[in-house]
């Protein structure tokens, strides 16, 4: 492998931003075969033989087919090749069985242990200790976030936990064009403003800011503009090379500027099929605990107490 | 397989106290390093130290810099063998000067291999990456190398200093511990990467545990080939 020659066959001056590339093919990929399963096509008993091609056994498959195909072949070598074709089906089937067996008592656990927190028979989730997470983030895929119920339910749980404030994310904006469906719901949930920050806020009151993309790098990238701006000013005055101008100090104060400089939360729950933080703005994510809570149409109370409860367990050095 | 896969090799105190955690991560290092170059991984990006870690104790940060260099040392005539290139990102103003000229030395050596490149981020901090990088544009512009109206996402994306790779974004980011978080590692880079958290140490990092991990990212891509319901 020359990952070297096979970079020459891109344009150049052309950086690949390869994970984004590949996460939205995927995101594709996945969006075409969801609306296939909606027009309730009956799924066949036998194996769905292009989910078999796409697997790792995909040569031996398009053999046990060839096997089949062959008509043409006769006496001993066609026996053999049709016992063959069998033997190896069955062993298809047993392994599919197998882990099918295995992911169904993996999701019966997880039902079981979710089910029993929630149910307040163990102790130590009742009376979350929530000192410690100040500020809680929820990044939702943008497709599941467009079932504005459930996220509106995902914020009813996080109320009567005990939250305060919530930041609730997506990478397309669904939830900020959601922000009156959210708010009409709830009506102890408000808007998080930073000019509120200090407000005390009674028991049962949420503050709640809705985040997209243009609060993360589109942001970042307006705040090097002001600062920018600045060192053009100071370019006739002093020899400043940027160091008094571009540092991490000033960069917060711009954003802020912006309106775009929410706490560092926390935790950050990530609700999704893709195991990463969707963008989230970075200026906030230095020392945010991130934990992949699964889909959200297949989110759980209990799920949702137990990361919380494990976040209270965390101690962090900070680099020390 | 992932083409560019991130690791942020934390566990070695907590594994064995004064050097020999450390020493064992050098190991771990090593063997990662082969498996990426075997298996057609093309960028390998591991954190060995960040801008936050100047605060630990002064013995240990000797210490880690003098096995930095013992490390570059040793393992350049392999680097050269293997086809590795050696790249580094981070501040290195803040490092001693005998390791900075040790790591120019061995980026110059072997800036012509292709196999692998290995970018190791040392005294390194994702926030500080985005203002230099915001720095560097405007440098460019007051000196007129560079025009421009406005700063942009992709502009800044190409001054990072991971831009010294073809892949400046990683796949996949493995963290070692248990530990779930980026602590200011490549904040602007990893928005779409695949997270894996190992509770295994970093010197127990091997081979079964970099296959779980690659397993992990291999099912996200065929997470929607499953059957239907």
């Amino acid at each position: 492998m020359n990952w070297r020659s096979k970079s020459k066959q891109r344009s150049d001056g052309e950086k690949q931003n390869t994970a984004g590339d590949n996460y939205l093919k995927w995101r594709k990929q996945a969006q075409l075969l969801r609306r296939g399963s909606r027009r309730t096509v009956p799924v066949p008993s036998s194996l769905n033989v292009d989910d078999i091609l796409s697997s790792p056994f995909s040569d031996v498959v398009r053999w046990i087919r060839s096997m089949g195909s062959t008509n043409k072949m006769r006496g001993p070598n066609c026996w053999t090749a049709r016992v063959g074709s069998f033997g190896l089906q069955l062993i298809w089937h047993f392994i599919h069985f197998i882990i099918s067996t295995c992911y169904f008592v993996l999701g019966l656990a997880d039902a079981v242990d979710s089910y029993v927190i929630s149910s307040g028979l163990l102790k130590k989730y009742n009376d979350l200790n929530l000192g410690k997470l100040r500020y809680l983030a929820i990044g939702v895929d943008s497709d599941e976030a467009r079932q504005t119920s459930k996220v509106i339910k995902l914020l009813q749980w996080l109320s009567d936990i005990g939250m305060k404030h919530v930041c609730l994310y997506d990478e397309e904006g669904v939830l900020k064009k959601s922000k009156d469906a959210i708010l009409e719901k709830l009506s102890h949930v408000r808007l998080f403003e930073e000019t509120d920050e200090k407000l005390p806020l009674d028991k049962k009151n949420m503050n709640l800011e809705l985040a997209s993309p243009s609060d993360g790098k589109e942001a970042v990238a307006k705040a090097a503009n002001l600062l920018f701006t600045k060192h053009l000013e100071l370019k006739s005055a002093t020899e400043d090379q940027g160091e008094n101008v571009f540092t991490e100090a000033n960069m917060s104060e711009a954003l802020r500027a912006l309106g775009c400089s929410g706490p560092e939360p926390d935790l950050l729950l990530v609700y999704g099929p893709a195991r990463c933080h969707l963008g989230f703005p970075p200026w906030r994510l230095r020392y945010t605990e991130i934990v992949h809570m699964g889909p959200l149409k297949s989110m759980k109370h209990g799920s949702l107490m137990k990361a919380i409860y494990k976040f209270t367990l965390v101690h962090q050095n900070y680099g020390k | 397989m992932p083409r560019h896969v991130a690791v942020i090799m934390d566990g070695n105190a907590r594994w064995a106290r004064r050097s020999a955690g450390h020493e064992a991560g050098v190991k771990s290092l090593r063997e990662l390093t082969k498996l990426c170059s075997e298996w057609g991984i093309g960028v390998l990006t591991v954190f060995a130290f960040s801008s936050d870690n100047w605060v630990r104790p002064k013995a240990e940060v000797e210490l880690l810099m003098g096995l930095f260099e013992r490390v570059i040392q040793m393992e350049l005539e392999n680097f050269m063998r293997e086809g590795v290139q050696v790249c580094m990102i981070g501040d290195s103003l803040n490092l001693p000067k005998s390791l900075q000229k040790l790591f120019a030395d061995a980026e110059e050596m072997t800036k012509n291999n292709s196999r692998l490149q290995l970018i190791a981020a040392v005294s390194y901090s994702g926030k500080h990456g985005i203002v230099q990088a915001c720095r560097t544009i405007a440098c460019k512009v007051k000196d007129s190398h560079l025009e421009l109206e406005d700063f942009g996402e992709r502009l800044i994306e190409r001054e990072l200093e991971t831009s010294c790779s073809e892949f400046p974004c990683p796949d996949l980011l493995i963290r070692t511990s248990g530990e779930l978080r980026l602590s200011n590692f490549m904040l602007w880079q990893l928005a779409y990467t695949e997270l894996f958290f190992v509770r295994a140490l970093w010197p127990d990092f091997g081979k079964a545990e970099f296959i779980e991990a690659l397993l992990s990212y291999q099912q996200r891509q065929r997470r929607y080939g499953a059957r239907v319901s």
